[in-house]
C-alpha cells in the first residue's frame, strides 16, 4: 500500500486561520463603510465606547463557546452578570475592599457553574433545562435581594476604572485580552481544552479512553459561569449601580457572538479569536445603526439576518465546497 | 490474463449475462484524496460480483456513487444501455439500486418495522397504519428466515441483528440491484449463514449483486466474478473458477503475505488479573485468569455477554457479585478511569458509538489517552503530540493524507485502525481487544497480529474477544468459549476443533453440555 507523498499541512488548523482571517476582513470593512458614511464613527470617543460596548459580551462568548463545545448551551450567562452586579453592589457598599468583593463576586459565578454541572451531570437534566431554570431564578433571587430597587455604588476608585484608558486603549478592552489570552491557550494548548472538544464529539468513546466526562463538564460550565460573573463586575463598574434586571438578553447574544465566530451548536467545533471577533462584529453593527439613526428594531432583524449568512457560508465551506 | 485489454475498451463488452450496469471512466476525488482513479467496468445481470481491496482502496467510495449518495467527478455510469446520473439516493433507488451499508445508517430511536418502511410509510389519509406495518414487516423478516421482532426499537438490536435488517429493508423495494458492503462483519455465522441464503435466493430471482467483503472464504463461498481495486484503480477482474487465495492478495496488496495469523508463545509470566465468580448485567459467574504474555481468547455468538463482561471489568458498568484480583491483590474497579490507573486498555467493539470521535482530527483521537503524558505542566508538546499521532499512522499504516484530517474521512478499515492505535502508545499491562479486526484488510490483520506478540513480549496479557471463530482459535492460548452470559468451556491453544467450539457456543439444549467445563 502507498500512503501517498504526505502534504505536511493541517487543513483544519488552516481553516480555522482562513476564517478566522474572513471575520476579522468582515470587521474591518464594516469600520471602513461606517467612517465613510459618518463622520462620528471615527472619533476616538465613539470607538472607545463601542470598545466598552464589544468587550463585556466578548468575554460572556468566550465562556460560552467552551461549554457549547462540549455540546451545551448556557443560558444564564445574562442573569448572572445581572445577578453579580447586585452582589458586588451590596458587598462594596457593605465596605468590603474592592479586591475582596470582587474575588467573592467571581467565586459566586463558579458556585453556579458548580450547580450547574452538578445538574447535568448528576440529576441528568438537559443543559437547556437547568440553565434556563437558573436564567429565571437568579433575576428572582436578585429582585428579592435589592427589593426591586438599584443599588447606587458608593466607590469612585471602583467605577472609574471602567472609564479609563490605559496607553489610550480603555481598560474593559484590557479586560478582553486577560481573558482571552489565557483562554486561547486553554482551549488550543492544554489537555483540557482537547477534552472539551473530544466530549463534545462523543462523550461515551472519551469517558472509555480515559477522560474525566463529568469533571470537563463542571469545568465548562463554571468557566462560563466565572466569566459572567467578571462582566457583572465590569458592568457594575460601569454603570455604577447593582441591578438584577441588567443585562437582558445578553445571553442570546453571546450565543450569536459564539456562532458567529464558527462554534458549532452540535459541539466539537469551536475558537476563541471567532467569538471575540463575533461580539466585535454584532456591537460594530449596533453602534452604525445608532449612528446612522437605524431605528433600534431593525438592529435586531440585521443580527438575525447575520448569523444565518454568517453560518450558512461556514456551513457550506465546512462541507468542501 | 490481461484483464487491461478489457478494460480499456470504452464500447460496453457483450458478454453472455446482459450487461445491466457499466461504469465508463468513473472517478472521484475528495479535497486530498483521489479515492477512485477512472474505473472501467460491467456489472453482468444476476452475477454476484465480489469487489475486494485493502482498507481506503475506495471500495466504499465505489458504491456511495452508484447509490447517489455522493456526487461523482467524473465519468459515466449506464444502466441497462441508458446514462444515469444518480444524483440522488432517490434516484438511485427508482432504478433499483439498492445498498446496505458498511455502517448501518437507519434510525435507531425508530422500531424496526418503521426503520423497514422509512420514506415509504404507509399510511391513510395521512395516519400511519402502524399496527400494519408491524405485521407487514414481520411477515418480511420471517419470511426471510430471520428470526427477530418487527415491533421493537432498533437501537436495542446488536449491531449484526441492525445489519439483517438493513438487508431486509434493502430487499422490498423492488431491487434490481444490490449492494452489500462488508456486510458480515458484525455477524455471527449463524446471521451470515442465514444472509448467505438471502443472497443466494435473491440471485435466484434475477437480482444483480455486489458483495465487498475482507473475508476471502466468503468470496469463494459466493461470488460469480471478482474485482480487485487498489489505491482507487481497478487491478483487475477474475472468473470465480479461475483465481485463488494468493492470487488475489497478491493483487490486492502487491506482495504477497505467507501467513496471517502470526502467533508467538511465550511461557505465561505471574497472572495479572483474575476474576472470581464475577456477575452482572448480561454475565454470571465468570472467572478466568490473563497471565503476562498470554493471549485470553473469549469466544461466542453476538450477544454472550462477552463484551459485558470486559466493559464491567473495565468498570463501565456495575458488578452485581465476584471479586477481582489486580496482581495478586483484591482491587475495586468502580470507574474506567480506576482501570486505565492500574494499566488497563480496552479498544470497544462500536467504533461509532464508543471507539471513535468522528468529527475530530485523526491526531487527537489517537492521543486522547495519553494527553496526560504528552503534556508538560499545563501545556502540550506539540512536537510529541506529532510524533506520537504519526509514530501510529506509519506503524498501523492508517491511509489518512494527514493527522489533521477528520477522523470520518477515513475509510472503515482506518478508522478501526485508530481505535487500536490509540492505546499502543498507552503502556497498558492488560489490554482488552474487542472485535479488533472488524473491517479491517488482510495485511494489516497480520500487522495487528504480530503487534500483538510485541505486546506479549514486553509482558502484557491481551483478552481478545472476536465473534470470527479463525481469529481466536489461532491466536489465543486459552479459549473461553460464552453462551448466554456464562462460561461454558475452557480449551487450551489448537486443542478443540472448530466444530466442537461451535456447538459449545450454539447448543440450544443445556444436557448437551455435560462434562464441558
Ligand atoms: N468523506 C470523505 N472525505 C475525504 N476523504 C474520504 C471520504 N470518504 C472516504 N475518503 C477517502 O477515500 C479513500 C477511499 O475510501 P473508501 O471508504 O472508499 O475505502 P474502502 O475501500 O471502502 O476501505 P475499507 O475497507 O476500510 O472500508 C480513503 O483514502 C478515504 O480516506
Ligand atoms: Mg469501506
Amino acid at each position: 500500500m502507498s500512503i501517498e507523498a504526505i502534504p505536511a499541512e493541517k487543513p483544519k488548523r488552516n481553516y480555522n486561520v482562513l476564517f478566522g482571517l474572513t471575520l476579522l476582513a468582515l470587521l474591518v470593512l464594516l469600520w471602513i463603510v461606517l467612517s465613510l458614511a459618518t463622520p462620528s464613527f471615527a472619533s476616538g470617543n465613539n470607538i472607545a465606547n463601542l470598545l466598552r460596548q464589544g468587550s463585556m459580551i466578548a468575554i460572556m462568548a468566550v465562556g460560552q463557546t467552551f461549554v457549547i463545545i462540549t455540546g451545551g448551551i448556557d443560558l444564564s450567562v445574562g442573569a448572572v452578570v445581572g445577578f453579580a452586579t447586585v452582589v458586588v453592589a451590596l458587598l462594596i457598599n457593605a465596605g468590603v475592599p474592592i479586591a475582596l468583593a470582587i474575588l467573592i463576586t467571581l467565586l459566586v459565578g463558579v458556585a453556579i457553574g458548580l450547580f450547574h454541572g452538578f445538574g447535568i451531570v448528576k440529576m441528568g437534566l438537559p443543559p437547556f433545562i437547568i440553565t434556563l431554570a437558573t436564567l429565571t431564578s437568579l433575576r428572582g433571587i436578585g429582585l428579592l435581594m435589592t427589593n426591586g430597587n438599584s443599588i447606587n455604588i458608593n466607590s469612585d476608585s471602583f467605577t472609574a476604572f471602567s472609564r479609563n484608558s490605559f496607553i489610550g486603549i480603555p481598560n474593559l478592552f484590557w479586560m478582553v485580552i486577560l481573558v482571552g489570552v489565557p483562554a486561547y491557550v486553554f482551549l488550543h494548548h492544554s489537555r483540557w481544552g482537547r477534552y472539551l472538544f473530544s466530549v463534545g464529539s462523543n462523550a461515551e468513546a472519551s469517558r472509555l479512553s480515559g477522560v474525566n466526562v463529568q469533571r470537563t463538564i463542571y469545568m465548562a460550565y463554571t468557566l462560563s459561569g466565572l466569566c459572567a460573573a467578571f462582566v457583572g463586575v465590569l458592568l457594575a463598574a460601569r454603570i455604577g449601580i447593582g441591578n438584577p434586571t441588567q443585562a437582558e438578553g445578553w445571553e442570546l447574544q453571546a450565543i450569536a457572538s459564539s456562532v458567529i465566530g464558527g462554534t458549532s451548536l452540535f459541539g466539537a467545533v469551536g475558537s476563541v479569536h471567532g467569538p471575540l471577533l463575533g461580539a466585535f462584529i454584532l456591537a460594530t453593527i449596533n453602534n452604525g445603526a445608532n449612528l446612522l439613526n437605524v431605528n433600534s428594531f431593525w438592529q435586531r432583524i440585521i443580527t438575525g439576518a447575520l448569523i444565518i449568512i454568517i453560518v450558512y457560508f461556514d456551513g457550506l465551506r465546512r462541507r468542501g465546497k | 490474463m490481461t484483464p487491461t485489454a478489457q478494460e480499456l475498451h470504452p464500447a460496453p463488452v457483450l458478454e453472455p449475462g446482459r450487461t445491466i450496469l457499466e461504469l465508463r471512466g468513473l472517478e472521484k476525488r475528495y479535497p486530498g484524496t483521489h479515492a477512485l482513479k477512472p474505473v472501467n467496468l460491467a456489472f453482468r445481470s444476476g452475477e454476484i460480483h465480489a469487489i475486494v481491496g485493502e482498507n481506503g482502496a475506495g471500495k466504499s467510495t465505489l458504491i456511495k456513487l452508484l447509490t447517489g449518495v455522493m456526487p461523482r467527478t467524473s465519468g459515466e455510469v449506464f444502466w441497462e444501455g441508458q446514462p444515469a446520473a444518480l444524483a440522488t439516493p432517490h434516484e438511485a433507488m427508482a432504478l433499483g439500486i439498492n445498498a446496505v451499508h458498511q455502517e448501518v445508517v437507519l434510525c435507531r430511536h425508530l422500531t424496526v418495522a418503521a426503520n423497514m418502511f422509512l420514506g415509504e410509510e404507509n399510511s391513510r389519509f395521512g395516519i400511519l397504519q402502524q399496527r400494519a406495518m408491524v405485521r407487514e414487516a414481520q411477515k418480511i423478516i420471517d419470511d426471510l428466515g430471520f428470526d427477530l421482532p418487527a415491533h421493537v426499537v432498533l437501537g436495542d438490536l446488536t449491531i449484526g441483528q441492525q445489519q439483517l435488517i438493513a438487508a431486509a429493508r434493502a430487499t422490498v423495494r423492488g431491487t434490481k440491484f444490490l449492494i452489500f458492503d462488508e456486510p458480515t462483519a458484525y455477524l455471527t455465522r449463524k446471521e451470515a449463514d442465514q444472509l448467505f441464503t438471502l443472497i443466494r435466493r435473491l440471485k435466484g430471482e434475477g437480482v444483480t449483486i455486489i458483495y465487498i467483503s475482507h473475508r476471502m472464504e466468503e468470496v469463494f463461498e459466493l461470488a460469480d466474478r471478482v474485482s480487485v481495486l487498489r489505491d482507487g484503480t481497478l487491478v483487475g477482474t477474475r472468473n470465480i473458477a479461475e483465481t485463488n487465495d494468493a492470487e488475489l492478495v497478491k493483487m490486492m496488496i502487491n506482495r504477497s503475505i505467507e501467513q496471517v495469523y502470526h502467533k508467538e508463545h511465550f511461557t505465561p509470566g505471574a497472572p495479572i488479573v483474575e476474576t472470581r465468580n464475577l456477575s452482572g448485567k448480561g454475565f454470571e459467574n465468570i472467572s478466568m485468569t490473563v497471565r503476562a504474555g498470554e493471549i485470553v481468547g473469549l469466544y461466542g455468538l453476538i450477544g454472550a455477554g462477552r463484551s459485558e463482561f470486559v466493559t464491567s471489568l473495565y468498570g463501565r458498568h456495575k458488578k452485581s457479585a465476584g471479586q477481582i484480583l489486580w496482581e495478586g491483590k483484591q482491587v475495586q474497579i468502580n470507574s474506567e478511569h480506576d482501570a486505565i490507573k492500574l494499566g488497563m486498555a480496552l479498544a470497544p467493539e462500536s467504533r461509532r458509538d464508543q471507539g471513535l470521535c468522528l468529527n475530530l482530527p485523526v491526531g487527537l483521537n489517537l492521543n486522547l489517552p495519553i494527553y496526560k503524558r504528552i503534556s508538560s505542566n499545563l501545556l502540550i508538546s506539540n512536537a510529541k503530540e506529532k510524533a506520537e499521532a504519526d509514530r501510529q499512522i506509519a506503524g498501523l499504516r492508517i491511509k489518512t493524507p494527514t493527522r489533521g484530517a477528520l477522523a470520518s474521512s477515513l475509510s472503515g478499515g482506518n478508522q478501526q485502525k485508530i481505535v487500536i492505535g490509540k492505546w499502543l502508545a498507552h503502556g497498558a499491562k492488560l489490554f482488552i481487544f474487542d472485535e479488533p479486526t472488524v473491517g479491517v484488510d488482510v495485511g494489516t490483520k497480520a500487522e495487528i497480529y504480530r503487534l500483538f506478540g510485541e505486546l506479549l513480549s514486553k509482558g502484557a496479557g491481551i483478552i481478545l474477544i472476536s465473534s470470527y471463530l479463525p481469529e481466536v482459535y489461532e491466536l489465543a492460548d486459552t479459549l473461553h468459549v460464552f453462551r448466554r452470559g456464562k462460561l461454558v468451556a475452557t480449551h487450551g491453544f489448537n486443542t478443540a476443533s472448530h466444530e466442537d467450539i461451535l456447538t459449545q457456543a450454539l447448543a440450544e439444549k443445556q444436557e448437551k453440555l455435560g462434562g464441558q467445563t
